[in-house]
């Protein structure tokens, strides 16, 4: 990665018939990152793909590769719009040579396949509308990397894609990204944003309202780390833990106690122990770019999932003495 | 090669998008073919009769190609342009050196060639089946940029359609509207004696009439009409030419942009 802007927007606005789309944001990616975008539906990610790609009219300063985004060297540039349903009765292999031969240069139609794991001539020789759902979005990703492009646009690449192909894709993002290519990503899977960007950004109702790191994005939004403690008549439990200086919320045969770092697990375990509290678990969660988007996307909700939840789902790093119930857990984030 | 490469790659995409359709290409030959059986064999003309088919038979032959270079370019550029915001494939497309133009273009030609053998397939059964007596000469070889320019111009009308329809059945309803009333008033079928004389100068503005009469001045021995009617058929062609150029051109820019 290097100092170079190749994709900026400045002050973007869009909006249909009324309805805002784009409200002001302003990003700059840099050569060679890998930049993520998450946020609702509705929040204006495809909106903003659009308009860095010069498919549609916005309002602000919106460049790609030093240029106007429509005025762009489209030879440098690959996208994968997030609803693309390329012709339907061509196979894979014909898809893939169509889009090439729209270039002046294109990659070799089975070196393309065979990065997205197509090569195989049972899948690559079938018509597109009767490949899996995976292999479909497999086949549109590679009409997006058949131009060998400097700049590469995926919005949700992976939908639809089993585990194995979607580690597969992202290990080939990984490849792009270290050769140089520039990756504007969306999705809506926090694995694989945390996993793949370099820098997230998270938009809102059309804004823009957080930039960074994933690390930076769980340092300043992320909330507290915690500690749920289950067992029958656990609430007993709470004044120790209190007496020893940790915020606790009582739940339903759970504490949740707050803002606890490792260091800090020994004296919470030492407070019960000192009491005579008995316990079936302790989990510790800490906060995950999921608790960043659901906090600063105001989607948490009783009953839904939750920061403590979806460390349980497996974006989180848990020190677990023993996994806890997410559901539980997530009742008691809430009700704090 | 660059301008040639992409439209060679989209016109192969969209050839084979084609062929692959069955149930399209069936439909596409079969149309033409169904009227022809139904007029020219079953109906009949009744020459000196009055009415409706009171001409002789090869009289007819410009309405039954006007059936195909009307209809045909009309509903498949149009819902191959619905087909395209469905998929999201201009939006795609848009981010690819290929132009709305060569995208038109390439899409033109793939109609030109299919309409040309159904073109050629009407031609040889209306000659063999109604017994259409066709003046042989080399002349008639200006059929095909009759054909082909009609092509052309419909395609471009089509693309209107796509462009102003929200959706597949949508073009195939505006497609209609459009081709209906173009398809008997156009000096083809319905010969202008029949008309009003106050609707005579509406013949004259449609484009289908100069196909029909360039066609018809090669065809058939007497041409009959009034005004442009009696044009000999490579003015009727320039007139064409020129309304296919302006129809391509206003077609060119109606092709979405990123839907």
């Amino acid at each position: 990665m290097n100092d170079a802007t190749v994709v900026r927007a400045v002050d973007a606005r869009k909006s249909y018939d009324g309805a805002v789309a784009l409200d002001g944001v302003s990003l700059d990616v840099r050569e060679g990152e890998v930049f993520g975008l998450i946020g609702p539906n509705g929040a204006g990610k495809t909106t903003l793909v659009r308009a860095l790609t010069g498919t549609v009219d916005a309002e602000g300063t919106l460049e790609l590769i030093g240029e106007p985004a429509g005025d762009s060297d489209r030879s440098r540039v690959g996208l994968l719009p997030q609803e693309f349903g390329p012709p339907a009765r061509l196979t894979a292999r014909e898809l893939v040579a169509y889009y090439g031969g729209l270039y002046d240069e294109s990659r070799p139609v089975d070196d393309v396949l065979a990065d997205v794991g197509l090569a195989a001539d049972a899948d690559a020789d079938t018509w597109y509308e009767n490949l899996s759902g995976g292999q479909k979005r497999r086949a549109c990703v590679a009409t997006a990397l058949v131009n060998d492009p400097d700049v590469l646009f995926l919005d949700e690449p992976t939908t639809g894609i089993d585990p194995a192909g979607r580690r597969a894709l992202w290990d080939l993002l990984d490849a792009l990204a270290d050769s140089g290519v520039t990756v504007f990503l969306t999705s809506h899977s926090m694995e694989e944003v945390e996993r793949l960007a370099d820098r997230v950004g998270l938009l809102r109702g059309g804004e823009l309202v957080a930039v960074g790191t994933p690390a930076e994005l769980v340092a300043d939004h992320g909330g507290p780390a915690r500690l749920v403690v289950s067992g029958p008549e656990i609430e007993a439990g709470a004044e120790p833990l209190r007496a020893a200086g940790f915020g606790v919320e009582v739940g339903a045969d759970e504490l949740v106690v707050g803002d606890v770092s490792p260091a800090e697990l020994g004296d919470a375990v030492a407070a019960l122990a000192d009491a005579g509290v008995g316990y079936e678990s302790l989990t510790w969660t800490e906060p995950t770019l999921e608790d960043v988007y659901l906090r600063l996307t105001g989607e948490e909700f009783e009953g839904a999932a939750t920061p403590g939840a979806s460390a349980v789902g497996g974006d989180g790093d848990r020190t677990g003495i023993e996994r806890g119930d997410a559901t539980t857990a997530a009742t008691a984030e809430a009700e704090r | 090669m660059s301008r040639v490469g992409r439209i060679r790659a989209e016109t192969a995409a969209a050839t084979r998008s084609f062929l692959r359709r069955r149930t399209a290409v069936i439909f596409t030959f079969f149309f033409p073919l169904l009227l022809v059986l139904i007029f020219g064999v079953l109906v009949r003309t009744q020459p000196g009769g009055g009415g409706l088919f009171a001409q002789p038979d090869a009289y007819y032959l410009p309405g039954y190609l006007a059936t195909v270079v009307l209809f045909t370019p009309l509903s498949r550029v149009g819902s191959e342009i619905a087909r395209h915001r469905d998929g999201h494939r201009f939006e795609k497309l848009a981010t690819t050196p290929l132009t709305r133009g060569e995208w038109l273009l390439a899409h033109t030609l793939v109609n030109v060639g299919v309409i040309g053998v159904a073109s050629l397939l009407v031609f040889a059964l209306v000659t063999l089946v109604t017994g259409a007596r066709i003046p042989v000469s080399v002349d008639l070889l200006l059929l095909v940029p009759l054909v082909a320019l009609a092509v052309v111009l419909f395609c471009g009308v089509g693309a209107v359609l796509g462009r102003v329809s929200d959706s597949q059945d949508g073009v195939i309803a505006a497609s209609n509207s459009v081709a209906l009333p173009l398809l008997f008033l156009s000096d083809t079928f319905v010969s202008p004696d029949l008309l009003p004389e106050w609707f005579l100068p509406v013949v004259n503005l449609s484009p289908l009439t100069y196909f029909s009469r360039g066609v018809r001045a090669l065809t058939f021995a007497a041409p009959e009409g009034d005004g442009l009617a009696g044009l000999g058929a490579a003015a009727n062609l320039a007139i064409l030419a020129a309304l296919a150029v302006v129809a391509f051109g206003v077609g060119a820019v109606a092709v979405p942009r990123g839907e």
